[in-house]
This record gives C-alpha cells, structure tokens and sequence, in this order.
C-alpha cells in the first residue's frame, strides 16, 4: 500500500510517498504563493522521483498552513500531531520534539505511546525561525547552509542583545563594521536564536530523549547551540531528513486511515 | 422570517455600534448608555427610557490614534474603543457608565473624559471581594450611580421604576435562556456562532426589539436541522469576546462551542433575579455574587469549581481558556484555569488573542492540535 503526507509551509513544500514501513520518495520545494500549486508541485515531484502517478497514492494527508488547500488529499493533520507521530515513528524513546521550521518554531511533549502531551507555538516572532538566519545570512553574505560551519570557527565569544530581527540585523552590520569576525558574530546568532527557542520549550518542560526537527537543525551550529542551552543531549532523527518530518508524520496517519 | 434570514438581520444589527434598532430608539427620544463591563448591572441602565448598550468596536482594525493616549502595551479591546471614540463613532451615546474592572479600562475613562467630554460618564467603585461590607459598599455606589441618572436624565429611579426594570430584565433572560439551553442537547440545533450572534444583538438593541427577535428565533430553531458536523464539544471560557469572529474560527476546525462562559455570554451571564426582593439590594448582590470575574479576588476555587460544574453539565470534551493580550486580570487566571481544568480531567487550551480578528491560520492550528489531542 502506497501513501502519501504533504506538509506545505509558508517558506517552502515537503512530500513524503511510502510504501509500507519505507519512506520511497520525498521531495522539498521552495513554497509559492498559493499552497495548492506548492503542494501540487512537491507532490509531482516526489511522484516523479519514485516513478509513479497520482493514482497509485491509496490515501494522501495534508499538513502545515497551506494544508487546507490542498485538493488531492483526503484528509488533513494539524503539523503538531504530524511532527509528533514522524518523530516518535523514527525515534520511540523521544519526548520533547524541538522543530524550528522557516516562520515557526514549536516545543511538542509526548508521552510513551508517542501522544502528544502538550505543546507551544511561536508563529508571531520571526527572531526563533528560520527566518531569522536567512535575514542574519544575507546581511553578512554568506552561505546560510555554510553558517552551522562558519560559526563554529569562532575564537571569541560575544552576545547578540537584540531580540527582534530587524534590530538584530542592525546590530549585525554594526558589529560588521567594528570589525568584529563573521564567525564569531554568526555563533552568536546561533545562541541567540537557540536561547529563544529553549526559553519556549522550557515553558512546557523538557524531558528527554529531545529531537530536533525542521529545516533549521540541519544548521550544526544552532543544533549544538540548542544542546548547550537545554544542558541536556539534543538528537537528530535516524537518516530522515529533519525538514521533512512532519510530511513523514502526515504519510503515517495516512497510513492509518487508509 | 427564517432562523438565517434573522442570523443575517442581527449580523447587520452587530456590525455597526450604532445599530438600526437603536437608531430608531433613539429618534424614539431613548437614550442609549454605554458599558464596558459585567459589574455595571444593566438593569440599572434599562429605566425610563434609559438603554443600556454593551460598547463594542466591530470591524477594528488599527488603534494608531489610541496609542497615543493609552500606550500599545494596553488591552487591545481598551484601544479600539478609544480609536471609535475619537472616530465619533459612539457621538450617539447619552453617556458612559464604567465599573472599575481593571486599570486599562479606567485609563480608557480618564481618556474619554479628557478627549471626548462625554455629557454624562461615571464610574462604578465595584468592590474586589464579596461579602457584608463588600455589598454593602457596592449598595451604596449604585445608589450613587442611580441619583446621578436621575439627576442628570430626569428618570425615575425609585422602587416601582426598578421593580420593573427587574421583572423586564428577568423575561429577556428567560427568553435567552430558552435558546441558550437547546445547547445542551447532544446534536444542538444551532451553533456557537449563531448563538453569539443572538446574545451580542441582545447587549446592543433595545429589550423590546430583542424580545420580539427571541420569540421568531424560538420558533423557527424547532424546525432546524441539528448539528452534527462536529468533532467535540467545546466550552470556551475567558474575558471580552464580542464579536463572532472567534466562535466562528473555532467552530471552522471542527469544534463545537456549546458553553459560553465569557463576560459577554450566556454563562453565568443571564442572571434571574428574585422580583420579591427588595430590587437595588437584588441587583447589587447577584451582580457581585454571580458575575464571577478574575477581578474578584480570594475567589479563584469557586470560579473553578463553576467552571468544571459548567463543563460537566454541558458534557464538553474540553475547555479553552483566552484572554486577549495585555489583560492582567484573564492573562493571570488562564495559566490557573488551565492547570486546574486539566487536574480535573478536563483537557485545556490556553489561547491568547487581540480584540481584533487577526492571526486566524496561527488560532486555527494551536485549536486543531487541541481537538487532535483530545483524538477528536
């Protein structure tokens, strides 16, 4: 039986075709104005990557914000529960899964059998998304991708004060032009941005094991900054990419209903 | 006319503060007084022609004005009826009437007072706590409020005047209540929304014209269809919530708000009142002993206790709690009610909201979780 989970963010679109217990495809796309052709092109793609057509996908579940617009599935999860399930399918001992997504960050507690307990959101400050490395990687000019590295060649510790993007950003060209190193300044975004987020998911207490999911824990250096902050070990899920978990999530409920 | 012909007719009715109904009391030579909170007992503001009109600001968008005078760290409901007062959108108003409920609120008095000069405004020193001396006080400040209306209006406030303004106040309620009540049922005829829509009319339009819309609605509800497109049952608890905005986003994922329990709703909000009583010592305590408010102090259990009592008895699968941002009062007690709904088996959801509609998607995820949660 073949499925399929379709989680379409504002930034960018994720699918997810599995067949039994094998993730067979995936495929990631920059999101577009309308979540429908967003999801419609991550789906054809991923299709395409496996060989296969619309009609061989038994059930298809949508999630993320675009997910009510999604046509071709049947059904649609919250992107809490689809995080949740994805990570504890891969990791069964997780129980706090951290995602920090492009414009969203949220803390999500599970209990033994992978429900989820509680759960806290932040979709009103970019300052802990992924948005806020991109702002951070184009005023200074490098590599988002290459930041994680770049970052943990820092010789010297400073701090980020400000909070909000655009007034770190100022802060940034600042410290540019007081000639401060691009490594140093960018670890410190690092920690600046994991505090934010540990402040968020400590609000609903952490137990572990923790995961990490969402496009930005393929950034090492926010990664390692999380597990500094939390002072306790941070994991990445077993050979899944972290971006597109909760696509997985939504392919196993899809599993499910079928 | 048909339960949506009238939906659609108290949607226009609570789209503009100054509604039809009210205009033409008005031209009728009423006047209509504003309140902003539960501890102003509108039975008080219903004598002699008097109409009381809970201020509401549909359709707010931005409070750049406001933020001059009330600062944006302010309640977002506080700031938008100070931006519709400095619009002249309330010029119709023959005055204000406020209760202390929190300090945003009395700042939106100093402002209008400073700004606006209303011809008549007065605030109500309700006390925080229950209690002998408490209603005592309260007593004594409604009669304060009473000779200035007199005063200030010409009205006949005495015994006979209140005695009815009770029994007319009672027969609305009752006739709320009628519909209120259909909610308890399993597959309730009519949803959250459609009942907000009902009790927001019943705030801002005169008794009389409600009273005939309440009889029309009782009798075209009978023949409606029942609900049944739902996942749970939901309670929504919290401050200021007068519009349909949010029951109706809510109500978009899935959930069904059969209890409201909210300043603005039916709970505890459609008080009786005994008509043997003598009626100012009648109003002030079930005002104090039944509104139930965050700002009553040392009462925190009760209100708890009503609230799982309330949940029970409307069999809800859960409970959430809003406050909108910036209030000190809600803001406090969510974090509370929440614990203590959920140590009672209840599951909770603490939503935190503007008084404008904004940031649909971001409520609808955090309710859809909710519900999901609750494996709804």
């Amino acid at each position: 039986m073949i499925v399929a989970g379709c989680d379409v963010g504002s930034l960018t679109a994720k699918a997810v075709i599995m067949e039994e217990e094998n993730i067979i495809s995936q495929a990631v796309v920059l999101a577009k104005t309308r979540p429908s052709e967003s999801a419609g092109d991550v789906m054809e793609k991923a299709l395409k990557k496996a060989g296969l057509s619309r009609g061989d996908i038994r059930f298809a579940v949508g999630t993320g914000y675009g997910k009510d617009q999604v046509s071709f599935v049947q059904r649609v999860e919250s992107e809490i529960s689809c995080h949740a399930k994805g990570a504890w399918w891969n990791r069964p001992a997780v129980r706090t899964v951290i995602d920090i997504g492009g414009q969203d960050a949220k803390a999500i507690q599970l209990d033994d059998k992978g429900k989820v307990v509680r759960y806290i959101y932040n979709d009103k400050c970019a300052s802990g998304t992924g948005r806020f490395l991109e702002v951070m990687a184009e005023a200074m000019e490098v590599d988002l991708e290459k930041m994680g590295d770049i970052g943990k060649q820092a010789k010297e510790r400073i701090t980020i004060s400000n909070q909000c993007v655009i007034f770190a950003e100022t802060e940034v060209v600042s410290l540019i032009n007081e000639g401060k190193d691009v490594s140093a300044i960018i670890n410190a975004l690092h920690r600046a941005m994991a505090g934010r987020v540990v402040s968020l998911a400590r609000s609903i207490g952490v137990e572990t094991d923790v995961v990490m999911t969402g496009g930005v824990a393929k950034n090492s250096g926010v990664f390692d900054a999380l597990a500094d902050c939390l002072n306790l070990p941070v994991n990445h899920l077993d050979g899944i990419d972290p971006q597109i978990n909760g696509a997985v999530g939504a392919a196993l409920f899809a599993r499910e209903y079928a | 006319m048909t339960f949506d012909d009238r939906q659609t007719r108290l949607q226009d009715i609570i789209d503009e503060p100054l509604n039809t109904w009210l205009d033409q009391a008005v031209a009728d030579g009423n006047v209509p007084i504003g309140y902003t909170c539960s501890y102003v007992p509108r039975a008080l503001l219903s004598l002699d022609g008097l109409i009381p009109v809970r201020v509401r600001a549909p359709g707010a968008a931005g409070t750049e004005i406001a933020e001059i005078y009330l600062s944006n760290v302010t309640c977002s409901y506080s700031r938008s009826l100070l931006e519709f007062a400095m619009d002249d959108r309330y010029d119709f108003l023959g005055g204000w009437v406020f209760a202390a409920g929190c300090d945003h609120i009395r700042r939106l008095l100093d402002n209008l007072d400073y700004l606006i000069s209303p011809d008549f405004s007065h605030m109500i020193d309700a006390p925080h706590r229950k209690g002998d001396a408490a209603l005592d006080w309260y007593i004594k400040e409604l009669d304060i409020l009473l000779e200035k209306l007199a005063d200030h209006f010409g009205i006949d406030t005495g015994e006979e005047a209140l005695n009815a303004a009770v029994i007319n106040q009672n027969r609305l309620h009752r006739s709320l209540k009628e519909i209120a009540d259909l909610r308890k049922q399993k597959q309730p005829p009519i949803s959250g929304t459609e009942f907000q829509r009902i009790m927001m009319a019943s705030l801002t339009v005169p008794a009389g014209d409600m009273e005939k819309a309440l009889r029309e609605i009782k009798d075209s509800v009978a023949r409606r269809e029942k609900q049944t497109d739902f996942r749970a049952r939901l309670m929504v608890v919290g401050g200021n919530i007068d519009d349909t905005d949010f029951i109706h986003t809510i109500e978009s994922t899935g959930g069904l708000v059969v209890a409201d329990r909210f300043c603005t709703g039916s709970l505890p909000g459609l008080v009786m009142l005994d008509e043997s009583n003598d009626p100012l010592t009648e109003i002030a305590q079930k005002t104090l002993l039944e509104t139930s408010c965050p700002r009553m102090m040392e009462d925190f259990q009760d209100r708890l206790g009503s609230i799982i009592d309330t949940a029970r008895e409307y069999d809800v699968d859960g409970v959430i709690v809003e406050h909108i941002k910036f209030c000190d009062i809600w803001g406090i007690e969510t974090g509370l009610l929440v614990d203590g709904l959920r140590e009672a088996g209840l599951p909770a959801l603490r939503l935190e909201r503007d008084y404008r509609q904004t940031g649909e998607g971001q409520l609808r995820t955090r309710i859809q979780a909710f519900l999901e949660r609750m494996n709804k």
